[in-house]
């Protein structure tokens, strides 16, 4: 990578009192892309969103934000930067349109602004309720049209989908899309489900403990899963067979009496194994490819125990 | 990966706005939050309850209180302050502080605050202007309510004399002075234990239980150093001279503990709250 990263974090970790939360954590983020930094819940997801915002103090390791330090530039950076948080910080108290007024202020931006983004969301027509009358999807969607005020460089989105309906993920998902495409803008997105992150990202960070356990580009988390594709052999006795090819079948699993699990190789290795199973007289009911989802290598990563079939 | 801001403008240092501007960005912004909040109603009306009551008693009792005769203001203006100054006024300052404070934490707003473009200074120093200049304006209202029912009196009970005689309008001034800064130390004390905790419940609980301890400790010798005690001490260091209210014009000691309480508590409170981790 000959380019500066648009966003970093060098061994970064953080404790609250006693109780480790991220070890070492390496965050690479590269202009222009969509980083998905996926995670079970407690993984340390939000806590490393507040760590790239300055909200919290690492106990060791920097933030980097446009090649420079946080630590030393924070209200300077944060002017590039737009963030959504958990769950909307709203005002019930005041309309939609108020509250993006207030951020507005806040950041001494254009007073056309508050208009444009709320017609970016589609809250144009709901602007003057208030928020406290806002559905869940519609909180999400002012939160997001108030981290755009600023039209910033790199958004921080945290669980931008939660509590939103089917066609909200949709949606949130196209103007994710046309973000990165059309406006240039670098996003970075928690989630904790693999299916919204591949759906949009171009690149992933996996979390697990506080801990990083992948970070590459979606090709090569989709090349990770490839490694992992396994061959399903159904037969009459599983272990007759293990007996009888030794060489082929020493590493398979027999995961019932009459199947068999086996680390899948290439293809030639594949008819090897079908030839010299009939070969040997045992008949072959199934022979199949088992190609891992996404979710499962996902779970494969963010699992603390090994897995049962290696 | 192909990129299309590699260039050098990414990696130049966006400029910081200044720290006034900052300030000025805050208040603007806090100033529209305060739409259709408990704490401005609260600015608004909390002078009226004790005006009122004085008004009754000296609608209806006024002309045993005042059958000595002479100018009637004085001890209009001096009931009126005290059954202000000795316990609403210090709750009202409590509240306040509480309200205003709890528009953030209320909204969950704390953490989407500190990830504007705003120094932590900023958010501190308007918030704080905000509550100051509330306070200021519930004060002013209040004596603004305190002459106008006098002169109210003066219409619809004339044998009173509140008509007849001029309003002692220096020694209301002196003691607007007097008693806002007064309600400084307690306002700084509260403003930081609203800032420390973060709920609406501890202030409150915090402040009312300062309130009515100090009650109970109005006669010990270093009473005055306390600052919830010190609008209590204004209020009482009103004297009735010959037909005329007396007021000091200068500081009385309590009020000069009251500004150094000011000032010591937020000073520390902002490098106790300045490093802090935001976690709501």
């Amino acid at each position: 990578m000959s380019t500066t990263p648009l966003l970093e974090t060098r061994s970064l970790s953080f404790r609250f009192g006693k109780r480790p939360i991220l070890h070492d954590v390496n965050l690479l983020v590269e202009p222009g892309s969509i980083y998905g930094f996926l995670g079970p819940n407690g993984a340390g997801k939000s806590t490393t969103m507040r760590l790239l915002l300055g909200l919290l103090r690492p106990a060791a390791g920097s933030v980097h934000l446009f090649g420079h330090n946080l630590a030393q530039h924070r209200v300077a950076l944060l002017n590039r930067v737009g963030a959504l948080i958990e769950n909307p910080s709203l005002y019930d108290h005041l309309t939609g349109r108020e509250n993006v007024e207030a951020t507005r202020r806040l950041r001494g931006v254009a007073a056309s602004r508050t208009a444009e983004v709320l017609a970016l969301v589609g809250l144009s027509d709901n602007a003057h309720r208030p928020a406290r009358e806002y559905s869940l999807g519609m909180r999400q969607r002012l939160g997001l049209a108030i981290a755009l005020l600023s039209d910033p460089d790199l958004l921080l989105l945290d669980e931008p989908t939660n509590g939103l309906d089917p066609n909200g993920i949709i949606e949130m998902r196209e103007l994710l899309r046309e973000l990165r495409e059309q406006h240039g803008k670098t996003i970075v997105v928690s989630s904790h489900l693999i299916g919204e992150i591949e759906k949009v990202a171009t690149h992933v960070g996996v979390i697990q403990l506080g801990s990083l356990v992948f970070q590459g580009s979606l090709r090569e988390l989709q090349q990770l899963q490839t490694g992992r594709a396994r061959l399903v052999l159904e037969t009459a006795s599983a272990d007759t067979c293990r007996n009888l090819l030794p060489r082929l079948l020493t590493d398979a699993v027999a995961t019932a009496p009459g199947t068999l699990w086996l680390q899948w190789v290439s293809n030639q290795h594949t008819a090897e194994v079908a030839a010299a199973l009939v070969a040997a007289g045992q008949p072959l009911y199934g022979l199949r490819l088992e190609q891992p989802s996404l979710e499962d290598t996902f779970l494969h990563l963010t699992e603390a125990k090994p897995e049962l079939v290696k | 990966m192909e990129s299309t801001l590699t260039s050098d403008t990414f990696l130049t240092l966006p400029a910081a706005p200044a720290p006034f501007t900052q300030l000025r960005r805050t208040l603007a912004a806090d100033v529209l939050k305060l739409r259709r909040t408990a704490a401005l109603r609260l600015t608004l009306v909390s002078g009226a309850l004790p005006v009122l009551l004085t008004f009754c008693i000296f609608f209806f009792k006024g002309y045993i209180i005042l059958k000595a005769g002479g100018t009637p203001w004085p001890r209009f203006i001096s009931t009126a302050w005290q059954t202000a100054g000795t316990l609403l006024l210090p709750l009202f300052v409590v509240l306040l502080t509480s309200l205003v404070v709890h528009i953030e934490t209320k909204a969950t707003a704390w953490k989407h605050l500190y990830a504007q473009p705003v120094g932590r200074g900023a958010v501190f120093g308007s918030k704080l202007l905000l509550i100051l200049v509330l306070n200021a304006v519930a004060l002013l209202l209040f004596a603004g309510l305190v002459l106008g029912a006098g002169v109210l009196l003066g219409v619809l009970k004339p044998k009173l004399g509140f008509q007849t005689y001029s309003i002692p309008l220096p020694a209301v001034a002196w003691m607007l002075l007097r008693t806002y800064v007064a309600t400084l130390g307690l306002l700084a004390v509260q403003y930081i234990v609203s800032l420390y905790w973060r709920s609406f419940v501890v202030p409150v609980g915090v402040g009312m239980g300062a309130v009515v301890s100090v009650i109970a400790l109005m006669q010990w010798e270093h009473a005055n150093k306390i600052p919830y005690a010190a609008p209590f001490f204004t209020a009482v260091s009103m004297k009735m001279g010959k037909g005329s209210l007396e007021v000091a014009h200068a500081l009385a000691k309590h009020e000069w503990y009251s500004l150094g309480w000011f000032a010591g508590v937020l000073v520390v409170g902002y490098l106790l709250l300045y490093r802090r981790n935001v976690t709501n």
